[in-house]
């Protein structure tokens, strides 16, 4: 077996011209795939801290209820004791930060005209701990520490609509917890885009208290929770969970990827592309294998009817060529792992990111592991 | 005397084209022979005289279209292909025309292919291979490749890797058209030699008038079929002895 090895070996290097190329196209094959398997990697990576830091967080906690039916009242289905859950949490390993939210929705006006909004209320100390910044166009976030007017962000749609700027005022009307009518005026500090317009011709943010005010309610929709890193998402949602059923309530933990409908979406379909890439990669790539082993055969045809000749069963010479092919094969993908490792190591090196960075906007609070 | 190869009224014909049953040309028609051991025989005739399909048919690389052959006793139409590789492996040693070297294997490797075929230990493997390369006088040149030996060298390591696993037989096809004078002269005495030193067995085609010189017996092919076989006495080595009639028609 040694002796077919090393003849396999030698046989492969015998035209030295033709398995240098041969050995190109399969490392250039297999370095393609590498590039282009770091590039989606490093863009998945993208896509997931963006998702992460533009407010979903690494875990959200909501009660039960909240999945199981439709609200009777206005956060009927919130947390109640969510200082305590979030004292709880905050003690955990890993956890850099805790984000209580109200999710709610209503009507605004301008005096003259009038739409409907869906609200988030937020922490803004809390929420810019954790880097959930939000996209000013124009004005300023919201300050948790005005003492005047209660403030409000609003989506460029909004703002269109409702033909406000920053510093003019709306009056915003929503159901209370106990079914009645309440209304405040806020004033317009920074103008939203979000980047989706469905979201930008509905969107306003203001202070949780404010909004626990208009809604008449001590309770939040969701805890948002910020961890030092991604990959201890698991982990942290392991150990929070038992801590949890200890709560007067019923809750629920989500992770971010059973939240992160979009991301799920957009990584199924370029693993779907790289999966079609690889496929036509490895065809060229065998393509060009087997037309040189087919060469080399029909070029070694006395020397195969020669080994015939002197009793070499037809199955070792069978294996010889497969051999070959191992040899090649292995060497093609020797070559191309340096190879694709090497270009990978120059770009990072030169500074060229693929993608580039300036396509995640948000700011990364975590580096790639 | 033990006979090696019993060749019983064998006829090969080809077909000349696709349609293997139509246009069939006869290579070989009727030809009988029988060779005992250690002998030195050669098979003499012009070109197309059915000299290589007699050596293919007797060396098991080809089967006859009638009539059959027989080595050391054995029906070789019975055997299977796989049954027909083992006996050539174990039973024949080949010489070819154009040496047939594997070229990439050093000279001491291609002498040692057949017994590594034959799954022979490495210790045992190797000193028959100094063996042989001693017998054909290079064991200088062992650890050299075929590019890097002369015409003469690369014919005396195929005759090497011939004899090596000791068959009962060695067919030796042409084996010095491809030789200069000197080379060729060195190489019929280097088998001839092996033949009486070793008793080996040896058929060689060949209408080189240098190798039938040496030749006890002389077998004479035109047109597929055997015109005469002719048994060489030591005192009629000269020009106008059988020798040269028989190279003289071989030629003709």
């Amino acid at each position: 077996m040694g002796k077919f090895l090393l003849l396999a070996f030698r046989n492969v290097f015998r035209n030295r011209r033709r398995t240098i190329m041969t050995l190109i196209m399969v490392g250039g094959g297999v370095a393609g795939l590498l590039l282009v398997g770091g590039f989606f990697a490093r863009m998945f990576w993208g896509l997931r801290e963006s998702t992460i830091n533009d407010g979903l967080g690494h875990i959200q906690i909501f009660t039960a209820e909240h999945f199981n039916r439709e609200e009777k009242h206005v956060l009927d289905t919130g947390i109640d004791n969510w200082r305590q859950v979030a004292a709880t949490i905050q003690a955990g390993r890993h956890v850099r930060g805790i984000a209580p939210r109200i999710e709610f929705n209503g009507m605004l006006s301008n005096g003259v005209k009038s739409g409907v909004f869906m609200g988030s209320a937020v922490d803004p100390v809390a929420e810019n701990s954790l880097g959930f910044t939000p996209r000013l166009e124009s004005g300023r976030d919201l300050d948790s520490k005005s003492g005047g007017e209660i403030e409000a962000l609003i989506g460029a749609g909004v703002a269109r609509s409702m033909n406000v700027k920053p510093g003019d005022g709306l009056t915003l009307l929503a159901v209370t917890s106990d079914g009645a009518l309440n209304g405040i005026d806020v004033q317009v500090v920074g103008v939203v885009n979000t980047g989706f317009k469905e979201m930008d011709d509905r969107y306003l943010r203001i202070t949780l208290p404010s909004a626990q005010r208009l809604l008449q309610s001590d309770r939040v929709t969701n805890l948002v929770v910020g961890l030092d890193r991604t990959e201890n998402t698991d982990m942290v949602a392991a150990e929070l969970t038992p801590s949890l059923r200890g709560q007067p309530q019923q809750l629920v933990l989500k992770k971010w990827i059973d939240l992160a409908a979009y991301y799920k979406q957009v990584r199924s379909l370029f693993s779907t592309i790289f999966v079609f890439l690889g496929v036509i990669v490895f065809f060229m790539v065998l393509m060009s294998s087997v037309n040189t082993l087919l060469m080399t055969m029909f070029e070694r045809t006395r020397e195969i009817g020669t080994m015939l000749a002197m009793g070499t069963p037809r199955a070792w010479i069978m294996s010889l060529f497969i051999l070959e092919a191992i040899v090649l094969g292995v060497l093609g993908a020797i070559v191309g792992v340096a190879g694709g490792n090497l270009i990978g190591f120059l770009l990072n090196h030169a500074g060229i990111h693929l993608p580039p960075q300036s396509l995640w906007p948000s700011t990364f609070s975590t580096s790639p592991a | 005397m033990n006979e090696i190869v019993s060749v019983e009224a064998v006829t090969r014909r080809f077909p000349l084209n696709h349609d293997r049953t139509k246009n069939l040309v006869s290579a070989l028609s009727e030809a009988s022979l029988h060779v005992e051991a250690g002998e030195f025989l050669a098979i003499a005739g012009p070109s197309g005289s059915g000299k290589t399909t007699l050596l293919n048919l007797i060396g098991c690389i080809d089967q006859p279209t009638s009539g059959r052959i027989l080595i050391e006793g054995v029906d070789t139409s019975t055997l299977s292909p796989a049954r027909m590789s083992v006996l050539r492996r174990e039973k024949i040693g080949f010489v070819f025309q154009t040496f047939n070297l594997i070229p990439v294997f050093t000279a001491a490797e291609n002498v040692e292919y057949p017994l590594l075929i034959q799954g022979i230990d490495s210790r045992v493997r190797r000193e028959r291979v100094a063996q042989a390369l001693e017998e054909v006088g290079l064991s200088a040149r062992a650890n050299h490749r075929p590019d890097l030996l002369s015409g003469g060298e690369r014919q005396r390591v195929a005759v090497a890797r011939a004899i090596v696993h000791r068959p009962a037989l060695v067919l030796a096809d042409e084996p010095t058209a491809n030789l200069d004078t000197h080379n060729a002269t060195q190489l019929i005495d280097l088998m001839h030699g092996l033949n009486r030193r070793l008793g080996l067995t040896f058929i060689f085609s060949t209408h080189d008038a240098r190798l039938l010189e040496h030749t006890e017996r002389i077998v004479r092919l035109c047109d597929g079929e055997i015109q005469s076989d002719t048994q060489v006495q030591s005192n009629t080595l000269n020009e106008g002895g059988i020798r040269g009639q028989v190279l003289a028609s071989s030629l003709s």
